[in-house]
């Protein structure tokens, strides 16, 4: 961490490295994974059985925590939220847990309402239409 | 939360498999590259490195003069994962006892959510013993649950993260099959 100031990603203080870094949401690692281990599955050597077991538990856990499954909606979900001015930590963590209604969107980051950036109730609630959309049509 | 990261390592290649041939070298670098990547495990500042995604750039070999190895600097894209306190996760309960339930939350096995911090909750003891509270569904093995990250603890030892959740927020708790 820089400074003094404590660690709180309610309030988006992550670290100046972690809020430039790029975030991957649930269904953006789940696929990337598991590309990797069909890549794995294929390669001539018993690579499969060499997976580390963070790869394996993570794995298991993006498949089981992903409200995106098909890979057109993942890019549309990401392509969405980022048309509102979100740091990549907050469009992670909405696309994520895709809360229903604005009053949980802010309950869940609450960092969208300070700062000064004010997204406004009605912009918020564009946002989650749009989602729920995906989800629909998915 | 899961994070796109960019790493700056040294690969060293023993000098016996340092064979004729740039495919073979560059082979040999990934191969090493990812048994040292997985055995690194973790960090205190990237977190758990879960993949390699890229090897984006191999740059001049350098001898080692007393080995004969050869050291290589190597630029490649990974992905980690990384809880920070107030974030807010969702993950499955694995464990229940009578202070609290541990939950599997990405590749960290044993988040700890103590019955302190689970406000409204009471333990009821049995063969499959569960948290309840009244408006709620309850809290048992293989139920996902959502919950705020209270705190980490990195264990150089181990190379693990300790974490410690809570469900003092709003719209924190058990997940309804039916929201997922």
């Amino acid at each position: 961490m820089s400074g003094e100031e404590e660690e709180n990603a309610a309030e988006l203080k992550i670290g100046d490295e972690f809020l430039k870094a790029k975030c991957l949401m649930n269904c953006e690692v789940s696929l990337i994974l598991e590309h990797k281990y069909e890549q794995l599955q294929q390669s001539s050597d018993d690579a499969v059985n060499q997976v580390s077991q963070v790869f394996e538990k993570s794995l298991q856990y993006v498949k089981r925590f992903s409200r995106y499954k098909n890979p057109d909606a993942v890019r549309q979900v990401r392509e969405i939220l980022a048309r509102y001015q979100l740091a990549e930590f907050e469009l992670c963590v909405l696309g994520n847990l895709c809360p229903e209604t604005v009053e949980e969107a802010i309950a869940m980051v609450p960092s969208i309402k300070t700062r000064g950036r004010a997204q406004d109730d009605e912009a918020i609630e564009k946002m989650l239409n749009d989602l729920s959309l995906i989800k629909k049509f998915e | 939360m899961f994070l796109k990261v960019q790493l700056a390592w040294n690969v060293i290649i023993a000098a016996e498999n340092l064979k004729p041939g740039s495919l073979m070298l560059q082979r040999a670098i990934l191969i090493r590259l990812l048994s040292d990547f997985s055995a690194k495990k973790a960090t205190k500042d990237l977190g758990y490195f879960l993949a390699v995604t890229t090897l984006d750039k191999i740059g001049e070999g350098k001898v080692r003069q007393h080995t004969g190895d050869v050291l290589f600097p190597v630029v490649f894209s990974a992905v980690t994962f990384k809880m920070f306190k107030g974030e807010v996760l969702e993950g499955t309960v694995h464990k229940v006892l009578k202070h609290g339930v541990f939950m599997r939350i990405g590749p960290i096995e044993n988040a700890y959510l103590s019955s302190s911090k689970m406000p409204g909750y009471e333990y009821v003891l049995g063969e499959n013993p569960y948290f309840m509270n009244q408006k709620m569904p309850k809290i048992a093995k293989d139920v996902k649950v959502r919950v705020v990250v209270i705190g980490t603890k990195w264990m150089e030892a181990e190379r693990e993260f300790q974490a410690l959740v809570g469900l003092e927020g709003d719209y924190l708790g058990p997940i309804s099959p039916s929201d997922m």
